[in-house]
């Protein structure tokens, strides 16, 4: 076993130092590129990262009220699923076994080139939900706020 | 007591992070307790072929049944069932069904609990997610005891185990990670449950085993070690290594030491070596400079623990809460969830030797701490003990 050297490091405080320096990178890289003028302001830039941050890492579409709301997730679900039917009764099977044989391979083999694509457009789409529905959830608790001060101002 | 454990498949030659989990936790409680393996004849955890006589047999100081698998597994069903569960359009009885085609389906197995399963003081269960542990804790849950070995991964949504989660009459969690997440998921309040872990026994001294110049590995390297496997974080792992080649860094060495079931990319500071025996193991994680772990789905981790064994520090993802947990209750690892932060972190831990010295040795003081065989059998026993019916 062997003996400790020097004052203990703490993990968390070395992340937050790293995490502090990556931002202010970042901040300067996007305000060099000539983005958004209020990003000059540290705390409101610090503010952005950190909801869109918390939009993006914690929330997934099960746990997403947008995707609710959308009538019926056949209409905008990506389908990535290769699937074969047939509506004859008694040919039926057969037929669907050969697709499975023959056709679905085929399939497969000319659809994979593009399945990471959709994978990519569907990991994009729930990020883009989740950003929204953070933005929403900001909004509303303004308007919470704002509605209290009225109140309390009149 | 009259012990026995549940376990998908089971045998020495069995590398499965579950299986050797359940076996050498079952080893040591059968120097105090009678215990019973029931298990599979499958060997291979994709087909569940029966490769195993059925019936009982002596392994050591365990008495292990094991029950003939009903049919192997179909994959292009398993892949359609899986599509549908983890898209949210799965009913009921489908989710179900998950868990038969998941495998393997072992109905003697059932049907022994049903009938004997009262002979047992205790039943523990290891991972929820294969047929025996799904369909076998209902039966016995009295005297169940769940070993979840649960990974925050799509399968933990699945809406049918909000209720299995209530079932158990106890738990046995890995990290309190995985105690939330289950407590999280079930309907109703969790039963007694502790935290065990799993236990280490000291790393020998640093050891020079096996010579690493002839194999082409540097001074100073990082190491991945386990499968190499999309699944694991490796594909990122790899892309994200490669990108810091192209920055303004000294070049330092990746060691890719374990089964490949992926392409890795031919390049001069990248060394794959492929499955490792027990020397070369020991070698790679006395020289080694940083242990990466990349994986976006743990339970616990056992190669982060065994990096702390030997004082070595490490880089995790982030993104599995289990290994940036483990990295801030050890204070033994950074942790990164983009590019910009693993290359930060790298940087840190590569520049500053006496920092990532020291967080090696508090990674190593955590393993002394937690997970030291004695700690974790007593963590066990106390708790059969006081769940004992």
């Amino acid at each position: 076993m062997s003996a400790m050297n020097g004052p203990a490091v703490s993990v968390e405080a070395l992340m937050r130092q790293i995490e502090d320096d990556l931002r202010l990178q970042l901040r300067t890289r996007i305000l060099g590129r000539g983005g958004a003028k209020e990003y000059t302001d540290e705390q409101l830039f610090a503010r952005v990262e950190s909801i869109l941050r918390r939009a993006v890492e914690e929330r997934e579409q099960h746990s997403l009220l947008l995707p609710e709301l959308l009538s019926d997730d056949q209409e905008w679900q990506l389908q990535t699923q290769v699937r074969f039917s047939s509506h004859r009764p008694i040919l039926g099977k057969l037929i669907i076994a050969v697709k499975r044989r023959l056709l679905l391979p085929v399939s497969r083999w000319l659809y994979e080139y593009s399945f990471e694509n959709f994978r990519r457009q569907q990991r994009v789409n729930v990020m883009l939900f989740a950003c929204l529905e953070q933005l929403a959830i900001e909004n509303a608790r303004l308007c919470q706020e704002i509605e209290h001060l009225r109140k309390r101002a009149g | 007591m009259k012990l026995a454990c549940v376990i998908h498949r089971f045998g020495a030659d069995i590398a499965g992070g579950s299986e050797t989990h359940c076996r050498i936790i079952a080893e040591r409680l059968a120097s105090s307790h009678d215990v019973t393996i029931l298990t599979s004849c499958a060997k291979d955890h994709v087909t569940w072929q029966n490769e195993c006589p059925a019936g009982l047999s002596e392994v050591g100081p365990l008495h292990v049944l094991r029950f003939p698998v009903a049919r192997t597994r179909s994959l292009e069903r398993f892949a359609e069932i899986s599509e549908d569960v983890f898209a949210g359009r799965a009913s009921a009885a489908d989710q179900e069904r998950w868990f038969t085609e998941n495998g393997p389906e072992v109905p003697e197995l059932i049907r022994h609990l049903q009938q004997h399963g009262s002979e047992y003081d205790r039943i523990l269960f290891w991972s929820y997610r294969y047929y025996p542990s799904f369909f076998g804790v209902p039966v016995v849950a009295d005297r169940a005891v769940l070993v979840p070995t649960a990974e925050d991964d799509p399968l933990i949504r699945m809406e049918i185990l909000a209720r299995f989660f209530t079932l158990p009459a106890g738990y046995m969690f890995l990290t309190p990670e995985e105690a939330d997440l289950i407590g999280e998921r079930a309907t109703g309040p969790l039963p007694p449950f502790c935290i065990i872990g799993s236990g280490l026994d000291p790393a020998p001294p640093q050891t020079d085993a096996v010579p690493l110049e002839p194999l082409g590995i540097a001074d100073k390297f990082l190491l991945y070690l386990g499968r190499v496997d999309p699944n694991k974080g490796c594909e990122t792992l790899l892309r994200y290594f490669l990108k810091v080649q192209t920055l303004d860094r000294p070049p330092v060495q990746l060691v890719m030491a374990g089964p490949a079931n992926m392409e890795i990319p031919e390049h001069p500071l990248i060394k794959r070596l492929g499955f490792v025996d027990e020397p070369l193991r020991e070698t790679l994680l006395s020289r080694a400079s940083v242990l990466m772990m990349p994986s976006p789905f743990e339970s616990l981790s056992l190669v982060l623990l065994e990096a702390w064994n030997h004082g070595l520090p490490a880089l995790v993802n982030a993104r599995c809460s289990v290994l940036k947990g483990q990295a801030v209750r050890a204070n033994g690892a950074l942790y990164y969830r983009r590019f910009e932060e693993f290359a930060a972190c790298l940087d840190y831990l590569l520049t500053r030797p006496d920092l990532a010295r020291r967080l090696g040795e508090q990674g190593l003081a955590y393993v002394n701490r937690e997970y030291r065989w004695p700690q974790v059998m007593r963590k066990v026993e106390d708790f059969l003990t006081s769940a004992s019916t």
